[in-house]
């Protein structure tokens, strides 16, 4: 099966631990959300499968259709077909997005082989008008004075256009108002597809009424401690994460 | 030099020019030659290495040029053959409270200097009784295990300590005024702070007045051991009245691995002064030393405090605020130097020119063989009248690409409409140019001490009052 | 700006470029009086040492004069025309092969525009050119270098547009030089007459990556309401000592932009003088450059108001790559009387390796009152977290820094007016970087 797989990942950032031992697997064509309070570790684990230098990994595997990719670098693993969807994206000054972009699909390209222009650009303005960015966008520099609900969906856009295999959507939801969620939220839908597994991390359930999950997964302190289907968001909005942590505790499962 | 403004004010700087009849007890004539240098040593009963030490200071003196090529042509005007470089103040001048002007009086009176203090700083007394005053705190410190003497004191009766630092971190060489002091100095503190020791209440130099603190070239050194914490103050706002015409002060400070060190001076010589200061301070691995500095007085003041972060993660502070009226010169700076990687500095100055005054900053910042250190420096100005003054003149340099450094300067006035807005409102003139610059100042002046913070502000309106028209 | 001590046991530098020396029959008098004197001067004075202000930080090792030598015409078998590609669509367009003039084209001008080699103008339209040449004092450290420029001076081009007259396509100067070790003078001197407008695009470039010494001036004068744009790119090889030494007049309510790429060069001395002498004058200095190996930008610059209600408005931007480094020393000045200016200076320096170092010395002198003036320098890496963002997306590492520091190189060419001069710069940096 073509799959994201996390096997019994152990993380730490100095000399903490923020992952326990986490065990996960996003079948492509599925989408699977994890829901988790402030400090379990959400962000870390999205960072950590991005291959960010701040965090070394103690123990465990993440891997790609079955491939390894901890011994990649981050942009190895991107160009593997990994997306991450950054939480708080960062601003680069002087850069615009029309060449951000371009470089990014360049880089894809066997050596030697050139992007076609013409083509690169009527894909990108379709897919600006289709998340409703302004076509002049596309020569501002890389989130430069961008608003929240800009950002995210010049992450999206960004998703759109580098048609990754497996896609980690960082509390997208986070700064956003119901408008900018509703058109962020069609655009990650309109990816959705059989050759395509997402993996939405949030901490509201709100987000995920717009991106319905196949799966639901809660996290805590580095590990996930139940899974279930949608209706397990609803049931955390309801009941809170509280009920969750003694859950935990009875029935916890095997790491 | 003083203006129609500042009679109004009531500091009339030209008081400093008067002249005391007064009998001393110990008098090196004037001149400086090695006979005086003798003089001192034995007027002193110095050991032989200091003795030396002086010696070998007094050569680097006048081997070493002026420094003119960058700094003000003023300096010239200092004649070192007529300045006195040893008095002990012995009698008590003639001089009694009947005579001092009505106008001082009232200075004194709306800075809301303590009573006590007031004779002292008028030239009616030649010492201030400081151990009435603040006998409780000598005791308490003294409790801890703190030293808190006289340099003098300190070289004789704890020599392994003060050897150990003294001279090292400013070398005699390091410029002029330093060796020139390095040979002739007297007065300052001796302060030594055990490991762990956080000491509660700010120390004042002879607990804040005392004739041989405003001694011409004193000599202070403050060493905080592993961890300790020490926060000491010098000068006053009040205008202190000299006959003296060059202070040339020395300033080092030593803070070990985990200690800090904040160093507070306000500067109000009156206005024949030349005030020229050399202070550095050595900080160890993740140790702190902070300078915080209100230069308001002076015919010329030239000081650059400096850190040198000799250990990692060490921090240097400085902050400083200078006001130049008319016929003034405040040319300041700062001065860092990372010798250690993940080192950071931060510089803020601010500075006012009122009048025909003029306000110079002068930085260094250097990073070229560290990693992972960071530099901010942010310099103001403000100018209050079309012939005032400011030159920034700061030297950055960074290597390597791990480093930071942000170096920000600005130049501003209060503009017009700004004070008629405030005017329109029922403030006066004067009142809307004080609230003004006190807005520029104020996050620095919150900074210092309750009792200097006070006394400052009140300083400043009243510098402020005067200038507008 | 600063009085230097002559040493009095200095020993005068007389390279071979001056052994020789006697003035080129081909200026008339009043030049080659000028030349005399200027030879003279550069005799007189010293070379630079530590102690001048003016050359702090500077690397005064790589400042040697004795290697290199007068030039000779190169030869006519180049096609200098097909070599200097420039702009696609330009007024006119002078091409220099080692200070010889080998091809000039007009494509476009207005009536009355005078673009003409120095010699020719120096004599047909003596009075301007008299009134304007070489009048700017060189004060910020040069003038030794000035006068053996003067000295040597074989051609320049003067520009002289006339009153109300505007020429809307850019006028391109290419400048070449070929040979080992060869020394070229170019000159550039241009006159905007009152409310005129002119775009200037200047070349320097090395025909074989030979080492040269290239010591250039250009003396810019923006009459009464008149906008000058003036464009250099320098591509000297990387074995090239260079001085560019520019000085700018802007008159009341005139405007000068002035951008310099520095793609090429070993040592690269750079010196802008902006003088805002009337009221509601108004100047841009940019400067972009990228450096590597062991390059050396010595950059010193002077925003000097002269007058009331001026603009000054600096922004020069180092990336420093390998074990090059920068100076940049600016000083604004708001001279007495000089009120309600606003000047800004902003130095940024972006370090790539370890042993890259910039230093900025930003000065400030200000006697004047109600002036807007704030000068900045900031010098630091990339950002660890910008590079992963761009790594995220599949960017190499190398790709990466490449397009970070386009981007960052970029923010100066934002300021340009015309997009197809921009356009030009962005790929010729992209080049040097690739």
């Amino acid at each position: 099966m073509k799959s994201l797989q996390i096997e019994d990942l152990h993380v730490s950032i100095g000399d903490r631990e923020i992952l326990r031992g986490l065990n996960l697997e996003v079948p492509s064509g599925e989408v699977h959300a994890i829901m988790g309070p402030n400090g379990s570790g959400k962000s870390t684990l999205a960072k950590v499968m991005a291959g960010h230098p701040d965090y070394t990994v103690t123990g465990g595997d993440v891997k790609i259709d079955g491939e390894s990719i901890l011994g990649l670098e981050a942009d190895e693993r991107s160009r593997t077909g990994l997306f991450l969807a950054f939480q708080y994206p960062m601003e680069v000054p002087g850069v615009t997005i029309a060449n951000f972009i371009r470089a990014a699909r360049q880089a894809r390209l066997p050596e030697g082989e050139e992007l076609e222009a013409t083509d690169y650009y009527a894909e990108l303005y379709s897919k600006m008008d289709q998340l409703q960015i302004p076509r002049n966008f596309t020569s501002r520099a890389v989130n430069e004075g961008f608003s929240g609900g800009e950002k995210k969906r010049c992450e999206i856009l960004q998703m759109a256009m580098l048609s990754p295999r497996y896609a980690v959507l960082d509390e997208t939801d986070s700064g956003l108002d119901i408008d900018a969620l509703r058109i962020v939220s069609e655009g990650v839908n309109a990816l959705r597809g059989p050759d395509v597994g997402m993996l939405v991390i949030t901490h509201y359930q709100r987000l995920l009424t717009y991106i319905v999950p196949d799966v639901v997964h809660v996290m805590m302190a580095g590990r996930i401690v139940l899974t279930g289907d949608k209706s397990l968001a609803l049931k955390l909005e309801a009941e809170g994460y509280e009920n969750v942590r003694e859950a935990d505790l009875e029935a916890a499962p095997v790491s | 030099m003083s203006t129609v403004a500042e009679n109004e004010l009531g500091i009339d700087r030209s008081i400093g020019d008067f002249r005391y009849d007064v009998d001393y007890a110990y008098d090196a004539g004037v001149g400086l030659s090695e006979a005086t240098i003798d003089y001192i040593s034995d007027v002193k009963e110095d050991p032989d290495w200091i003795r030396q030490f002086r010696k070998d200071a007094y050569k680097k003196f006048l081997d070493k040029p002026m420094p003119t090529s960058w700094a003000s042509k003023d300096l010239e005007a200092i004649k070192f053959e007529d300045i006195r470089y040893y008095l002990s103040q012995g009698q008590a001048p003639k001089r009694s409270w009947d005579d001092v002007p009505e106008d001082v009086k009232r200075t004194f009176e709306r800075l809301g200097i303590p009573e006590q203090e007031r004779k002292f700083l008028a030239g009616v007394e030649a010492q201030f009784d400081s151990e009435a005053a603040y006998s409780n705190i000598k005791k308490a410190v003294g409790d801890q295990g703190v030293i808190f003497v006289g340099s003098t004191e300190g070289l004789q009766k704890h020599p392994e300590i003060f050897r150990k630092w003294f001279g090292k971190v400013i070398p005699t060489g390091d410029n002029k005024f330093s060796a020139l002091n390095s040979a002739v100095f007297s007065g300052g503190s001796f302060i030594y702070i055990p490991p762990g020791v956080k000491v509660k209440h700010p120390l004042q130099a002879y607990f804040r007045i005392n004739a041989q603190n405003f001694g011409q070239f004193e000599r202070t050194l403050i060493i905080a051991d592993e961890g300790a914490e020490v926060v000491y103050m010098e000068g006053c706002t009040a205008p202190k009245f000299e006959t003296a015409t060059l202070h040339s002060a020395v300033v080092e400070l030593v803070a070990m691995p985990g200690a800090k060190i904040q160093y507070i001076t306000v500067q109000n010589w009156s206005a024949n002064v030349f005030n020229l200061v050399t202070k550095r301070g050595l900080a160890h691995e993740e140790a702190e030393i902070k300078w915080i500095d209100c230069n308001i007085g002076s015919r010329l003041t030239m000081k650059y405090p400096g850190v040198v972060m000799k250990g990692r993660k060490a921090r240097g502070e400085v902050v400083s605020i200078a006001l130049a009226s008319d016929g003034q010169h405040q040319d300041t700076g700062a001065k860092m130097i990372h010798a250690a990687d993940e080192t950071t500095s931060n510089i803020v100055s601010k500075s006012i020119s009122v009048g025909t005054g003029r306000s110079s900053y002068r930085g260094i910042v250097d990073i070229t063989h560290r990693k992972g250190c960071k530099n901010n420096t942010e310099c103001d100005a403000l100018l209050i009248n079309p012939s005032s003054r400011t030159d920034t003149y700061p030297a950055i340099s960074v290597r390597g690409d791990s480093n930071a450094v942000q170096h920000e300067a600005s130049v501003t006035q209060i503009s017009a409409e700004q004070i008629f807005y405030m005017q329109q409102r029922g403030l006066s003139e004067g009142q809307a140019m004080s609230l003004s610059v006190n807005g520029f100042v104020n996050d620095l002046v919150r900074q210092f001490p309750m009792e200097y913070s006070v006394e400052l502000k009140r300083l400043i309106d009243m510098e402020m009052e005067g200038s507008v028209g | 700006m600063s009085s230097t001590l002559i040493p009095t046991d200095v020993v005068v530098q007389a390279p071979s470029l001056l052994s020789d020396y006697s003035t080129s029959p081909g200026w008339p008098d009043w030049i080659q009086e000028m030349q005399q004197a200027a030879a003279a001067t550069f005799h007189s004075l010293p070379m630079p040492t530590r102690r001048d202000e003016a050359w702090r930080f500077s690397d005064l090792k790589r400042i040697d004069l004795s290697p290199y030598v007068n030039s000779g015409f190169p030869g006519g078998s180049c096609d200098w025309q097909a070599r200097s590609l420039g702009l696609d669509s330009v007024a006119a367009r002078f091409i220099y092969a080692n200070d010889e003039l080998v091809s000039r084209e007009v494509i476009d001008l207005p009536p009355g525009v005078v673009l003409q080699p120095l010699g020719q103008a120096a004599v047909e339209h003596e009075a301007v050119v008299r009134e304007h040449f070489m009048r700017e004092q060189v004060r910020l450290g040069s003038a030794k270098f000035a006068a053996l420029h003067l000295a040597r001076l074989a051609t320049g081009t003067f520009l002289h547009i006339p009153k109300n007259v505007r020429i809307d396509a850019p006028i391109e100067i290419f400048h070449w030089v070929e040979g080992e070790n060869v020394a070229v003078f170019p000159h550039t001197l241009i006159v905007c007459g009152e409310n005129s407008q002119a775009t200037v695009v200047e070349h320097f470039l090395s025909a074989d990556g030979q080492p040269a010494l290239a010591c250039a001036v250009n003396d810019l004068h923006v009459g009464r309401g008149a906008s000058l744009t003036y464009v250099t790119r320098q591509e000297w090889s990387r074995d090239t000592l260079c001085f560019h030494l520019n000085a700018t007049r802007v008159a009341r309510d005139a405007s000068a932009l002035a951008l310099q790429a520095n793609l090429g060069g070993a040592y690269v001395r750079t010196e802008n003088l902006s003088r805002l002498l009337g009221e509601g004058g108004r100047s841009d200095m940019l400067a972009v450059s990228p450096g590597s190996g062991d390059q050396f930008f010595d950059q010193r610059t002077f925003q000097e108001h002269a007058a009331p209600h001026t603009t000054s408005d600096l922004l020069f931007v180092n990336a420093l790559d390998d074990r090059s480094r920068s100076v940049f020393s600016g000083l604004i000045r708001a001279d007495e009387g000089a009120h309600f200016i606003d000047a800004y200076q902003k130095a940024r320096n972006l370090l790539l390796s370890p042993q890259a170092e910039a230093d900025s010395l930003p000065g400030l002198e200000i006697q004047a009152d109600r002036v807007k003036c704030t000068h900045g320098a900031t010098t630091g890496a990339i950002d660890p977290e910008q590079i992963f963002y761009l790594l995220a997306r599949g960017i190499a590492p190398r790709e990466a820094r490449r397009l970070i520091t386009l981007g960052f190189l970029g923010d100066a060419l934002k300021r340009l007016p015309s997009d197809a001069i921009r356009m030009f710069l962005d790929e010729a940096i992209a080049r040097r970087l690739a």
